[in-house]
């Protein structure tokens, strides 16, 4: 694997000045209207702000300090939260207890753990979450002790300053070495201190194309086939506010996704009000099964469920109907998830182990081809996927090159109050209105 | 035209309208669960398309059967134990409770009746978001997960025996109680030895009731659920339905109905049983649905 | 002797009954009164600046309306973003029942007063749907109405027509009668209840009056019937208020959401937790006068009985 590093603190910057080219008038008009519903909302968050004085607990230190790829952040560890001791052995008779997203890990790569250790009669137990913020509620709550937890980096600043999540000893985990060498430093988690990358993806469009007459990918502008009516009752989009709402910005060719003006954000309700109007979208996660049974035609994707698709195609269909477009220069959303052990796990040394055992190149590689979802691992080249079998010919655009780092758009952690004005437009949206 | 208008202005003529509309109801509300229950037979991976019959689906399959799928027999058992466990608790205190209630005058035991009819007809949702933010937002013993389930289903069902049994109260009347204490029996001999007794119809047709409406029950127990092992049969078919289910989740909801079956059967012949010396009773099938 | 004793212990106010009451009581206090306090105390409560999860306030002179206020403005203010839901809810809701009453209404009149010997049997296949899981029921019309499922197929007439109708996809038809199908066994038992205690005999007089057929069923039968009507009716509207599964399985789009869906969108996200429990309140305060009304008529007549 050849040395790139992922991040090119210039040109991330330079791109984070480029505007959304929404015209100026249309900001005027909006304004308005604009003002009057974040009008409440602002009311809202300053009675909640200022009643905070009398009585009630805020946690944690008084503001979020957010990772970007330009302002690197190394998160301390606390007194109170220490790493665990070095060369303990594993919890005899331990259920390790996983959180992750349904269909996110290969059965098998849990049963190879369970026997690696059948010595200490370990058993794993999976859990799983239709979306990261009700996963943050629970593991909050705290009621059930899971172990681990697959995050993306939009969370690790609340998982931190929560203490949320347990620091690494790393000396459990010298597979380390397999991964992408820019994921032992990353901006969002500089020196691994809480976190190992799991997977690798992009977020572009996937259309059948025995349904979907166009080439999609060889328009001018593939996002706006998602406001396209002559696709009503066949789209979808991601069932994550933050994923799908980044579709009104890749549209008008932003290429920050993470605006804070409210203007900008409310613009992005009126275009998902518009996309609603004109094609009916499900808001769904389980594209993956639906493209395959015709269900839907078209549809915002996430690559590695497209890869994935094509085991839930039914038997005798060709994967030749599947389709993913991502911009080829990569200027488009790039991501990578995440594993991270929580501190209320029974388990820890287990965990440990696991996150090795998932950063192994056997597991990692069969993982792969159970979910579909691509890991940073030096030993996989990124060109020789669709030769290596683990694509198929036409869904060579799944493929994710340590390349689309250095230019892609990341959808970072924003401050409370900009999240609330992100999610008051969606849940709009979600309202059927 | 005439006999059109005699036929239909005739007073006794035979209610051919009412019976075709009953029957075509019957079929549209089974004839899909029976069309659910033949494909969990399939031997094929579709729900849609009939490929032969097999067992595949209930433990042929090495994978993917619900034998074989641990989350899916896990479903299954805990499903059943919470149905089993909360009619274990929610009957006997919902009987105490009717008995109280049914003879202890003021205002609180009022409060609480009335307390127990709006428990009865709240919409599900609104207790088990309640509930939830209880267990989420105030310290208990409680945690989600089983503990939890049991608790909001038993405070969702508790009002069922509770009406079922004061129903039977008043039917009973206060008679064989005065006459069995004007024999010399305690007040709570008399309940004992003569109200319980006459009682058990009703307290058994209420455990039946609660076993069945506890094991489809949804709403609180997909919120009150902790980790994936206490997901039960219902939850399991919402989360699966919507990804990519194979016939096993028809496997999996038919052996649940089997169960429901079992229960109600087994609940007949206990009813049978009970009613044995009681020759005022009706002891066809219609009477123990009476019962219900 | 033992007489008098037993006498007295009967005159005297027995201590049995309020202890027998007591465990429930308590069980509905604490289960059922006091998270119903909790949700007040997280709507009017507050929020961590960080993790935006609620903080409930206990105590009532500290409370906060602004999150009620936030809800209350998006669904009836200028920017009513919550409106078309609830508008939603209600025509749902409102013709589901409409549906539920004139499929149950003869169904139970004919079990009740007609089906003779079958009416055991009848009866049996009525409750039927009752032992099986409304989930299960659910899932049975997602596989009919899939695209390639038997619907599409029947419809066809075997390859005679193209017929491709998106059954799933967001269509209100489905998701209102997928309620109907859902909640109809609901209203069917008590309505027949209701019908099976309307005697026959003055029925009978009515016609030997010379009441013709529909004015005999209008004049007593309907009319006689009206109560149990009524609640059968509240039965089902009721859970249907909270219903977001239903729409959840057999349309996944935000073009058919409801008030359930509101909620179940909400209740775990942090920073609308708060919401969430104010649309808890404001279907509870909608559900609060139908939910009174049942009460009094079922009180009403295990007085009369």
């Amino acid at each position: 694997m050849p040395d790139q590093t992922v991040d090119n603190p210039d040109e991330s910057r330079a791109h984070r000045f480029v505007r959304p080219p929404l015209s100026r008038r249309s900001f005027l008009q909006r304004s308005a209207v604009a003002g009057l519903g974040a009008a409440s909302l602002v009311a809202f968050l300053d009675a909640c702000a200022s009643s905070n004085i009398n009585g009630a607990t805020p946690s944690g230190s008084p503001g979020l300090q957010i990772a970007t790829p330009t302002n690197p952040v190394l998160w301390p560890i606390s007194a109170d939260n220490p790493v665990i001791a070095a060369g303990q052995k594993p919890e005899q008779g331990g259920v390790l207890q996983l959180y992750n997203y349904a269909d996110y890990i290969d059965p098998n790569a849990v049963k190879s753990f369970e026997k690696k250790y059948a010595a200490y009669n370990v058993k794993v137990q999976i859990s799983t979450f239709n979306d990261t913020d009700e996963a943050m509620t629970k593991i909050r709550a705290g009621s059930v002790p899971y172990d681990m937890y697959w995050p993306s980096y939009d969370q690790i600043s609340r998982l931190v300053n929560g203490k949320l999540v347990r620091p690494l000893q790393q000396s459990y985990i010298p597979n380390i070495k397999n991964v992408w060498p820019s994921f032992e430093n990353p901006w969002y988690d500089q020196q691994w201190r809480y976190t190992v990358p799991y997977t690798v993806y992009t977020t572009g469009i996937g259309w059948r194309s025995d349904q979907v007459k166009q080439d999609i990918g060889g328009l001018s502008n593939p996002y706006a086939s998602l406001w396209d009516p002559q696709y009503r009752g066949k789209t979808a989009v991601i069932d994550d506010w933050h994923t799908a709402m980044m579709l009104p910005l890749l549209k008008a060719g932003g290429t920050d996704m993470n605006v804070t003006d409210p203007a900008q954000i409310q613009e992005i309700g009126t275009q998902l009000t518009a996309m609603q109007a004109a094609t009916k979208p499900r808001v769904t996660i389980t594209m993956y099964n639906d493209i395959s049974t015709g269900q839907l035609g078209l549809s915002q994707f996430w690559s590695g469920d497209m890869v994935n698709a094509v085991s839930y195609l039914p038997s005798g269909q060709s994967p030749k109907v599947l389709n993913y477009w991502f911009p080829p220069d990569g200027k488009g959303s790039v991501d990578n998830d995440l594993m991270v052990i929580l501190a209320k796990g029974k388990c820890p040394v287990l965990a440990h182990l696991f996150i090795d055992h998932m950063l192994d190149t056997t597991t990692a590689l069969g993982n792969f081809s159970y979910i579909g979802y691509q890991p940073p691992q030096n030993s996989i080249n990124p060109s020789q996927l669709v030769s290596d079998g683990y694509l198929p010919a036409n869904l060579a655009s799944c493929t994710v090159l340590p390349e689309y780092f250095d230019v892609g758009f990341r959808l970072l952690e924003m401050s409370p109050s900009v999240t609330a004005l992100w999610q008051q437009q969606w849940q709009k949206f979600k309202a059927g209105g | 035209m005439g006999w059109l208008v005699r036929w239909w202005n005739d007073p006794w003529r035979p209610p051919r309208i009412m019976r075709w509309v009953t029957i075509l109801y019957l079929v549209w509300s089974l004839a899909p669960v029976l069309v659910a229950i033949l494909f969990s037979f399939n031997n094929g991976k579709s729900r849609t398309t009939w490929q032969g019959f097999s067992f595949r689906w209930y433990w042929g399959d090495p994978n993917l059967s619900v034998w074989n799928d641990t989350s899916m027999h896990t479903a299954l058992v805990h499903t059943l134990v919470l149905g089993v466990v909360s009619t274990v608790i929610a009957v006997p205190l919902g009987v105490l409770f009717a008995l109280g209630i049914d003879r202890w005058h003021g205002r609180l035991p009022a409060g609480a009746n009335f307390t127990m009819l709006l428990s009865f007809v709240i919409p599900e949702m609104l207790l088990a978001v309640a509930l939830l933010f209880l267990l989420t937002s105030v310290t208990t013993p409680l945690q989600l997960g089983t503990s939890a389930q049991v608790v909001g289903l038993v405070t969702f069902q508790l009002s069922y025996p509770v009406i079922i049994v004061r129903a039977r109260l008043l039917t009973i009347g206060k008679h064989y109680e005065e006459a069995a204490i004007d024999l010399g029996a305690s007040q709570v001999g008399a309940i004992r030895r003569v109200l319980l007794p006459m009682l058990g119809p009703a307290m058994l047709a209420s455990a039946v009731l609660v076993f069945a409406d506890v094991i489809d029950d949804f709403v609180i127990v997909r919120y009150l659920s902790g980790g994936s092992d206490t997901e039960p049969v219902s939850v399991k078919i919402y989360n699966t339905a919507r990804a990519a289910p194979t016939p096993a989740l028809n496997a999996l909801a038919t052996l649940l109905l089997f169960s429901s079956i079992a229960a109600v059967v087994i609940g007949y012949l206990i009813y049978r049983w009970l009613t044995r010396g009681d020759a005022t009773a009706n002891k066809g099938i219609g009477g123990f649905a009476g019962e219900l | 002797m033992l007489k008098k004793a037993g006498r007295k212990s009967r005159g005297r106010r027995s201590l049995l009954w309020p202890a027998l009451a007591i465990p429930g009581i308590v069980w509905l206090a604490l289960l059922f009164i006091l998270p119903m306090y909790v949700v007040l105390a997280i709507v009017f409560g507050q929020q961590d600046p960080i993790f935006r999860n609620a903080i409930p306030v206990w105590n009532p002179l500290q409370w906060n309306s602004a999150q009620f206020q936030y809800v209350f403005s998006n669904i009836f203010g200028a920017n009513a973003i919550y409106g078309p839901a609830i508008l939603r809810t209600i025509v749902f809701v409102l013709i589901a029942s409409c549906l539920c009453l004139i499929v149950a209404y003869p169904v139970a009149y004919f079990t009740a007063r007609l089906a003779g010997r079958w009416k055991g049997v009848l009866l049996i296949m009525l409750i039927a749907p009752f032992w099986i899981s409304y989930m299960m029921r659910m899932l049975a019309w997602v596989n009919l109405l899939q695209n390639d499922g038997l619907i599409n197929k029947g419809l066809s007439l075997g390859g005679l027509f193209n017929v491709q109708v998106d059954w799933l996809d967001g269509m209100p038809l489905t998701v209102i009668l997928g309620l109907v199908y859902g909640y109809v066994p609901y209203m069917i038992l008590p309505l027949f209840a209701g019908l099976d205690r309307i005697p026959q005999s003055s029925l009978e007089a009515a016609r030997d009056l010379g009441a013709g057929r529909f004015s005999a069923f209008v004049r007593v039968t309907w009319r006689l019937s009206q109560p149990a009507v009524i609640a059968s009716v509240l039965i089902t509207c009721l859970p249907m208020l909270g219903d977001y599964y239903t729409n959840d399985m057999l349309s996944a789009q935000p073009s058919t959401s409801m008030v359930g869906n509101l909620i179940n969108n909400t209740v775990l996200t942090p920073g609308q937790t708060g919401q969430a429990g104010a649309f808890v309140v404001l279907v509870l305060a909608a559900a609060l006068l139908p939910m009174l009304w049942y009460v009094r008529s079922t009180r009403d007549e295990g007085a009369r009985s």
